[in-house]
């Protein structure tokens, strides 16, 4: 054996495979889409829902940069309607420790599990659930700055905490809920700057998480009030992820209680709930673990309900609307030849409590990310 | 022939000499607190120089402990540093995870993950969804892992076994 003197322990940093200084990296997700509603009239329609491109930058050692561009509906053309460029995120992280990343540019809000995990090869069903569209506004990003880490001691917790641009009531509404009352990183007042976090529990096959969201909403309507924290809205939820066997299941529910909804929807056609909730359940099943036990490739069958309301409740003086209490079943197929790609089949039946307007919904869809 | 016994020493003293310019090396007191962590106090390292890589030789009097490399995976965009023990049987004694650098993703560092590689040998299919479980949300980085681990256990048991580093 031939034995080196000491200086080789550096020869041994030097040597070992390292990145180099600076790196840039390339990556991006997407995925196109086919949908036929039933009912006459409802031609279906193949979209290339998104493409994004992913790029970082590492600094040095500590100081990285993260960012996606987006593109929604293919093209952005003036005058279309459809079609969306965007930055959905850019952030710089600097790392101290495991437990304390600094972080601070325009972030995901960390709460529920699309937000923040929503390449398409990640769930199934070629659609994002219904409920991270209409409860949480996905991709719900903002400016601020903040902190992220593993909390130390072996406990398989970590956490992120955020202060960031806050809510903007005059975006609310009944069918979308706070959606447009986001900033998304465009001519951000910060009249309201608003708190998020989320706390996760992980081990293999198991992931929990806790997460919410405090903050005005009044960015400087006189009849909110003024004050940072001037007609707050608070959101409160929970996710859970847990993989057994060929079995996948998936949880996730949230809160959102709006006290002042009384004085934003004098203002708004559609009045928004002083109260939004819900969630849904989803479960999987991989049939290629029978099929071919060997192989890596999976084909989920799956089936996923959820029951939101976003009039869970209303401010005196306006009238719940059971339209918005949604309940929408989806099931499918999800092929993954590989863990980052996967084409998906599915097939929804959207309902609600007041039963008009009630569609199904065939969906076919590709979708990669790497 | 030169025998490293204090290595804890010796590489704080190696960081301090060590040029700016090796920001991304591993800290070396992550490297000696991992090996001290798996063979023990006071065990004697020796550096190997096998094809391109550097291989530790980790060994207590005359008997062999095992051996450990260290080496990088890209996660999603930024390097994960990790080092892979072997014991003389060729077996993977442990995973450690030396510097984490992504934004999200840091569970593959939690031990209930690394353990399951414990005891496997190159023989054995290291594979997520396999024998190693995945963990929701650090998907990512829990495939680079462990295509990494694979790739060293693999380069381990042949030099081992070819005589390269014995």
């Amino acid at each position: 054996v031939p034995r080196i003197a000491p200086i080789a322990l550096l020869g041994l940093l030097a040597f070992s495979p390292l990145p180099a200084q600076e790196r840039t990296t390339v990556g991006g997700y997407g995925d196109v889409q086919y949908t036929n509603l039933t009912g006459p009239d409802t031609p279906g329609q193949a979209n290339v829902k998104r493409f994004v491109i992913y790029l970082a930058h590492g600094f040095n050692d500590r100081l990285s940069l993260h960012s996606e561009i987006e593109i929604e509906d293919a093209k952005v053309e003036a005058g279309d309607p459809v079609g969306e460029l965007e930055v959905e995120q850019v952030f710089l992280d600097y790392r101290l420790t495991s437990w304390l990343t600094l972080r601070t540019g325009l972030v995901l809000v960390p709460v529920g599990i699309i937000n923040e995990t929503h390449e398409p090869p990640t769930f199934n069903g070629v659609a994002r659930p219904s409920f991270d569209q209409d409860v949480i506004p996905t991709t719900w990003r903002e400016i601020g700055i903040g902190a992220a880490g593993a909390i130390p001691g072996g406990s398989g917790l970590s956490y992120r905490l955020y202060l960031v641009n806050g809510l903007r009531a005059e975006g609310f509404s009944a069918d979308a809920g706070i959606r447009e009352g986001s900033g998304e990183g465009q001519q951000a007042s910060f009249a309201n700057p608003s708190l998020t976090g989320r706390l996760e529990w992980a081990r293999p096959g198991l992931t929990v998480g806790g997460a919410f969201w405090y903050g005005g909403t009044a960015n400087s309507y006189a009849p909110l009030g003024t004050g940072a924290f001037a007609a707050p809205i608070t959101l409160l939820a929970l996710d859970a992820r847990y993989d057994i066997g060929a079995a996948s299941f998936r949880v996730e529910a949230a809160n959102i209680s709006y006290g002042d909804a009384g004085v934003i929807d004098m203002l708004n056609d559609t009045p928004i709930g002083s109260r939004l909730a819900g969630g849904y359940v989803e479960g999987a099943y991989n049939i290629l673990r029978h099929l071919a036990p060997a192989s890596t490739q999976k084909l989920n069958a799956f089936v996923r309900h959820e029951r939101y309301d976003m009039h869970a409740s209303v401010p005196a003086g306006f009238t719940q609307d059971r339209s918005l209490a949604r309940r929408i079943t989806t099931y499918g197929l999800t092929y993954k030849p590989t863990w980052n790609t996967a084409f998906k089949w599915d097939y929804q039946l959207v309902r609600n409590a007041a039963g008009i307007n009630e569609y199904n919904v065939l969906s076919l869809g590709m979708g990669f990310q790497f | 022939l030169t025998l490293i016994r204090a290595l804890l020493p010796v590489l704080v003293f190696a960081l301090g000499a060590a040029p700016r310019g090796a920001a991304q090396a591993p800290p070396p007191a992550k490297v000696a607190g991992s090996i001290k962590r798996l063979f023990g106090p006071g065990a004697q390292v020796d550096s190997i120089r096998v094809d391109s890589a550097t291989v530790l030789r980790v060994s207590r009097r005359d008997s062999l402990l095992g051996f450990a490399q260290v080496g990088n995976v890209i996660g999603k965009d930024q390097p994960i540093t990790f080092l892979v023990a072997v014991g003389p049987d060729d077996r993977l004694k442990d995973v450690d995870i030396l510097v984490y650098r992504e934004p999200r993703g840091g569970e593959v560092a939690y031990e209930p993950w690394r353990k399951q590689f414990r005891g496997k040998s190159a023989a054995d299919s290291v594979r997520v969804g396999g024998n190693i479980r995945s963990i929701s949300g650090a998907t990512i980085s829990v495939h680079a892992v462990t295509a990494g681990v694979r790739r060293m256990l693999a380069d381990l048991t042949a030099w081992h076994r070819s005589g390269a580093i014995r």
